[in-house]
């Protein structure tokens, strides 16, 4: 055993500072929201998927170049009801177009117009529900005009409108979003006063912090999970409305080729040719489905206590 | 006393809070002055309205009656932009809850220099920079934390943040809810001591809410009890202590546990009735029994109080 001497020992200085250091990593939002996310393996499987959806509905119609109207093949009897093959990878419908084409087409027609209606009532809904958290006086006005608004089916309203309006996607876009950004308001005013008064809030005020000020910075960082989890809920539900209305046949015009035309139009088909009915069903599903999915999981990895261990 | 220049003067002030029909008095008639340089407590049960009242001084409150001023000028009621700056440059608030006060979803930079960017209080980026490092400095903690958020931080540190957050204001006047109940007990000597240390450097006047007496007397130089809305007793730290006279004091004081299992055994508790303040409920009011000594009491409970307090003064006197 070697004796013990000064040469082992070594002076080291008392430094308070070094108890206040944080040895963990630095801490950023954003890339915990991204990590968080891709460490979900269905999510990322979800949004290839959709990203192939909505990529394919917006190139490929630009190749195709279809139009509903347009029906060369309308006089070839040859060219109808072919089942899908090689050359026609979903067959052919009922005046010999390639369903594919139609079906991309159509695609791209329900996207634009659920995401249209989803963008107008999620930015709608989230600024007036914020102006409603905050001011009774708003509120005392807002919640008559909720309590008619959810008190009417938001069907009948869509209907009425898509009838007064005519056929076409910016009237159904309008008809979708005119009363449902009140519900999006009223989601948004209940999170706005659960986290208005917190201790936090005070202290913003006590320090000056003009409201404007505390909404951009205090509220809305904290909403940002509440906002995507309305957003994913929506997206998938505009689509399946657009399909209905489509379908009970006050959606969409002739002229216009979208999921729910096309599942109308081709609902007689569904014994003789199931393809032409069941591939626009089984592409309104699966693009609900992804949506909703990636949009949930975005919406989980979004709330900060996911972030932690 | 009376020599001191008062700071913050509290005159008759009501504070009730209405919902729908009930309406509840949460403060009732409250005077009290708040000299320049002192710590003054306000000490009293959950509920009793010491918040509400220093909520009420910063105008996080509406008051229903009376008037608060600071350093002469009316703070309560409806203000004029300019009034409403200068209060919110003048007085600031340290919170209860280090956890709930700080804002999670921004950086601690910006939870110091929140104040500074609302009023600009700064002259370019490179001097805020400089007055939050300064701050941070202050409070012990590193430039470093700059970039982190609230909850990497331990309940201690992010106290301090607060601290910082309201001294980087240079106020005249900070009100210091409760804070360091929410705080380990091996870190509150710490955070005291902080706040001691800006009060010599900066010449600050404290407003102490607190409901543990044992900080209190060692924190504070005049306090105040209050109870259900109430003030019924104004006193020197040294006076309250020694010669408790109202029932409710007396009784608050009791509660302290001493660390002397002997004194504990033998110690008589008294539960207070709440029987002298109805009784003086209609016509009491704070009066002088001593200079600087307040009571909460009518004209018939006077004879009372000072019998009791040449008793309390002779027995101490005497032992």
């Amino acid at each position: 055993m070697t004796e013990l001497n000064k040469d082992l020992f070594e002076l080291q200085i008392a430094d308070d500072s070094q108890s206040e250091h944080i040895a963990s990593p630095q801490y950023s939002y954003w890339r915990s929201v991204f990590r968080k996310f891709f460490s979900s393996k269905l999510a990322i499987f979800m949004m290839v998927l959709s990203l192939l959806v909505i990529l394919l509905s917006i190139f490929q119609p630009m190749f195709s170049g279809y139009n509903p109207n347009v029906t060369p093949n309308i006089n070839r009897p040859e060219m109808k009801y072919i089942r899908p093959n090689s050359t026609y990878w979903f067959g052919t419908d009922d005046v010999g177009n390639s369903l594919f084409d139609a079906v991309w087409k159509g695609t791209g027609t329900s996207l634009f117009i659920s995401f249209m209606a989803t963008f107008i009532t999620t930015t709608l809904g989230v600024i007036i529900g914020m102006w409603w958290g905050f001011s009774k006086r708003v509120d005392a006005v807002m919640i008559e005009v909720y309590n008619i608004v959810s008190n009417i089916p938001a069907t009948l309203i869509a209907m009425i409108l898509a009838y007064a309006l005519g056929a076409g996607p910016w009237q159904l876009i309008f008809a979708l979003s005119v009363t449902s950004w009140v519900s999006t308001a009223y989601f948004i005013r209940v999170q706005v006063m659960i986290i208005r008064d917190r201790e936090y809030n005070l202290a913003s005020r006590c320090l000056g912090t003009p409201t404007w000020k505390i909404i951009t910075h205090n509220i809305l960082p904290y909403l940002i999970s509440v906002i995507m989890t309305s957003i994913s809920r929506d997206v998938p539900s505009f689509i399946s409305y657009e399909v209905f209305l489509s379908y009970i046949g006050v959606g969409l015009g002739q002229q216009h080729a979208s999921l729910g035309r096309m599942i109308q139009q081709y609902s007689p088909y569904m014994t003789s040719t199931p393809y032409l009915f069941w591939i626009p069903v089984a592409i309104s599903a699966l693009i609900s489905v992804s949506l909703y999915i990636v949009g949930q999981t975005l919406a989980d990895a979004s709330d900060p206590r996911t972030h932690m261990v | 006393m009376n020599d001191k220049e008062v700071l913050v003067e509290v005159k008759d002030v009501d504070i009730t809070f209405k919902n729908g029909k009930r309406v509840f008095k949460a403060v009732k008639n409250a005077s009290f002055n708040i000299y320049k340089g002192e710590t003054f407590a306000l000490v009293g049960e959950s509920g009793s309205g010491k918040t509400t009242i220093a909520r009420a001084i910063i105008r996080l409150n509406n008051i229903s009656a009376g008037e608060i001023l600071f350093e002469g000028r009316k703070i309560s009621g409806k203000l004029s932009k300019e009034d409403r700056t200068w209060v919110q440059r003048n007085i600031q608030m340290i919170f209860q809850d280090p956890a709930a006060s700080l804002n999670e979803r921004a950086t601690i930079d910006y939870c110091i220099s929140e104040g500074l960017y609302n009023f600009h209080l700064y002259k370019d980026e490179a001097d805020r920079q400089e007055k939050v490092d300064k701050a941070l400095n202050a409070v012990g903690l590193l430039p470093e934390h700059k970039s982190r958020y609230p909850h990497e931080f331990s309940g201690g540190q992010r106290q301090r943040v607060g601290i910082a957050r309201a001294m980087i204001m240079e106020p005249k006047f900070i009100i210091a809810d409760e804070p360091i109940s929410a705080l380990d007990v091996s870190i509150r000597a710490q955070v005291l001591n902080l706040m001691n240390k800006f009060k010599d450097e900066n010449g600050l006047t404290y407003m102490f809410i607190a409901h543990d007496l044992s900080v209190v007397r060692y924190f504070a130089d005049r306090i105040a009890v209050i109870h259900n809305g109430r003030i019924v007793e104004v006193a020197s730290a040294t006076d309250l202590f020694r010669y408790p006279i109202h029932p409710y004091t007396q009784s608050l004081l009791q509660a302290v546990p001493m660390p002397d299992p002997e004194i504990e055994k033998a110690k008589q508790l008294k539960t207070y009735d709440n029987k002298h303040e109805e009784e003086s409920e209609e016509d009491g009011s704070l009066q002088e029994i001593v200079p600087g000594h307040y009571i909460f009491m009518n004209e018939k409970q006077r004879p009372e109080y000072e019998a009791k307090l040449k008793e309390m003064m002779n027995t101490s006197v005497s032992s």
